[in-house]
């Protein structure tokens, strides 16, 4: 095994097989003390939540992680290579320069399939809007898609006030009949102040820099998402073999987890709030 | 009771079923616990096995499971190097058979040495010029690659990925799995070949004898396709098999075709090249030791009809199979060619390890027979059940089956 040891020798087959044992030995070591060390730096640099996203977003079908383009009719069909996130997109400021005054005009709020859809706030694809406040704080609260799907929650984890949320990482925490949440931040920025349900907004950041808010959509794009999200919401809860049947043209009732079948509500609210 | 640690969007059965499901497995395991037990602490004299019959069922398996288990280097070797993103369909399951195959080939081989104790020696004094220990020291590296390969499998549960340094730690394994990938390849590659070699190597059983290239005599070559041949077979049958019993669609019917194509591509070059190989033996390997090879047919069971079964039915056959178009689309004719191949490359592992030792070599010697013994047998039952156990928890609480959801949502 090595020199000095019973039996070894200084011959070309000690020296060739022990050689690539060792070669072989000390690339493994090596290379998982390497994943070690930036799995270290990733966590001193709160990366996690970041990662955490682009890893669900990895594990979402493709039918799920359809470009907001597609959903405006802007392109014929598109999935969304960066992760939500129109602030890496080459593509996005294209489709966005190439919009004429009519297109997407529409400024007013309206009520879509019975949720509304305000024109005060900007919308996140994980069921959270974003509106500017007063002295630069944002507030972030659940839309009505979100606020209907949770119903009233059984249980809230809501974060510090003074710690801090990215993007698509964790916003809060929520529990509604033994199925937990996470709902995505919508926007960077320190927790100033926590709200809840009863409040009808969930958190108060202060952003760290000017927002960019480009990732989100306008009340334009949010009225036809919606729509596509219905229509989501109805297949994964349609009889299987049956598929999306016509909605009857009622309103959603208040808490519409507790209408989706008891085994099927783990997985509606995950694919609901992108939690994979 | 367990639905938080299931990964969200696919179904399970629920907790007493599958309690249910594992209690038999649960007994078999007991069962080879004792029997192992026995081995240790009494010897090998609890075998059937001895100084003439030193290869038993034990190495006839682990040779097999070791082949089978192929199917997780080789698919790791497509998707990460050759870049055939299809098989990540299947790549997580492949490396938990993987896993489960080599550590519980090493596991058996620990009690199969005698003294446990002493199985450093192989390491701390290593015979450079043997195939044994070329092997000890590949399948125990790969071993090791294996549980690193599986750990970001683990570290992907549902529950251990909401620890951020877990996440953080799988993200970064993950992004090295290509290298993983390459060095459990090239270990692989020279493990499974020098288990052949140590066959080949054998110049006193004429029967297993060959000749070669360089160093390595042909069956070392020889097990390396016919592992990396069936390795794919194994992955689609246990994925049908996975599918089957659980009741769910796991992966698209183009996995499964793809698998069979290279199957049947890898196995079509196995049978050429067995059979060559079979050629020259019998005509020029064997005739120069001074015996005549087809003598070695003469002695019942193992009469020729062996030869034809291993390269003809249980080798061209499934390779025809696996290579027509038509058979390819049908499930039923795919689980059969992957059944024959895999049968097949278990007999090739058995004709090499129990016949050589069988049949005499010097014209006195009796023909050999040899039956394991009840705690042979229920210590290889024991890494059944230790396959079926951890799998069943693999596929219960991880995501073997990247597709499932989709497949279960459609």
């Amino acid at each position: 095994m090595f020199p000095g040891i019973y039996d070894f020798h200084w011959d070309a087959g000690h020296i060739i097989f022990l050689g690539i044992f060792y070669t072989v030995l000390v690339i493994v070591v090596s290379t998982i003390a390497i994943a070690m060390r930036r799995a270290i730096l990733d966590f001193r640099g709160e990366r996690a939540e970041a990662l955490r996203w682009h890893a669900d977003f990895e594990d979402l079908p493709d039918r799920w992680r359809r470009c907001r383009h597609e959903l405006t009719g802007e392109v014929a069909s598109r999935v969304c290579p960066n992760a939500f996130d129109c602030r890496h997109c080459t593509e996005h400021p294209k489709f966005v320069a190439a919009r004429t005054p009519s297109t997407l005009a529409a400024t007013h709020g309206a009520v879509v399939a019975g949720f509304a859809v305000p024109a005060d706030r900007l919308y996140h694809r994980g069921h959270t809007w974003v509106r500017q406040d007063d002295y630069g704080v944002l507030t972030i609260g659940l839309d009505d898609f979100g606020a209907h799907l949770l119903g009233t929650p059984d249980e809230i984890r809501l974060p510090r006030i003074g710690s801090h949320v990215v993007t698509n990482g964790t916003g809060w925490r929520a529990k509604k009949n033994g199925v937990a949440v996470r709902i995505l931040a919508p926007i960077d920025g320190e927790v100033v102040d926590v709200g809840g349900p009863d409040k009808g907004w969930y958190l108060k950041v202060r952003p760290d820099n000017p927002p960019d808010t480009r990732h989100l959509l306008t009340v334009t794009e949010a009225k036809l998402w919606m729509l596509r999200e219905l229509e989501r919401l109805q297949t994964s809860v349609a009889t299987e073999g049956v598929g999306a049947a016509l909605a009857d043209g009622g309103l959603p009732v208040e808490n519409l987890s507790e209408a989706i079948p008891a085994d099927r509500r783990d997985a509606v609210m995950g694919m609901m709030f992108l939690n994979a | 009771m367990d639905n938080s640690f299931i990964s969200r969007g696919i179904r399970r059965c629920s907790t007493p079923k599958f309690l249910a499901w594992l209690a038999p497995w649960a007994v078999l395991l007991g069962l080879g616990v004792f029997a192992i037990g026995l081995c240790l602490i009494k010897g090998l004299n609890q075998t059937n096995m001895d100084n003439r019959f030193a290869f038993g069922l034990w190495i006839f398996l682990d040779l097999t499971v070791i082949a089978l288990g192929a199917g997780a280097f080789f698919t790791g070797f497509l998707l990460y190097i050759l870049r055939r993103e299809e098989l990540r369909a299947v790549i997580n399951s492949a490396v938990v058979i993987g896993f489960i195959c080599y550590s519980g080939a090493v596991l058996i081989l620990a009690v199969d040495v005698g003294q446990p104790l002493r199985a450093w020696f192989t390491f701390w004094h290593p015979n450079v010029h043997s195939m044994l220990t070329e092997v000890t020291f590949c399948i125990t590296c790969y071993l090791g690659i294996l549980a690193i390969e599986y750990a970001p499998i683990v570290l992907k549960n549902r529950q251990l990925r909401d620890v951020p340094s877990f996440l953080l730690f799988e993200h970064q394994l993950h992004k090295v799995m290509p290298l993983f990938a390459a060095v459990g390849t090239f270990l692989s590659f020279f493990h499974q070949g020098s288990l052949g070699g140590l066959y080949g190597v054998l110049q006193g059983r004429p029967f297993a004898f060959r000749d070669g290239f360089a160093i390595w005599p042909s069956t070392f070559f020889l097990f390396i396709l016919s592992a990396i041949a069936t390795g794919p077979a194994f992955v689609l049958l246990t994925t049908w098999m996975v599918s089957k019993i659980s009741g769910k669609q796991l992966v698209r019917h183009s996995v499964f075709a793809l698998l069979a194509q290279i199957s049947g591509w890898l196995l079509i070059a196995y049978v050429g090249l067995k059979s060559l190989d079979t050629l020259v033996w019998l005509n020029v390997t064997a005739p120069r030791s001074g015996v005549s090879a087809i003598r070695f047919y003469g002695w019942q069971p193992f009469a020729s009809w062996m030869l034809v079964v291993e390269i003809v039915v249980l080798g061209l056959l499934p390779a025809l199979i696996f290579l027509s178009p038509s058979r390819r689309r049908s499930t039923p004719w795919l689980i059969t060619a992957s059944l024959l191949a895999c049968g097949g490359v278990a007999v090739n592992r058995f004709v090499m390890t129990i016949q050589t030792l069988a049949v005499p070599t010097l014209r006195f010697e009796p023909f050999m027979l040899y039956f394991p013994s009840w705690q042979e047998i229920a210590a290889f039952v024991f890494v059944i059940a230790y396959g079926v156990i951890l799998y069943s928890l693999s596929f219960r609480y991880l995501t073997l089956f990247p597709q499932e959801r989709e497949l279960q949502q459609q």
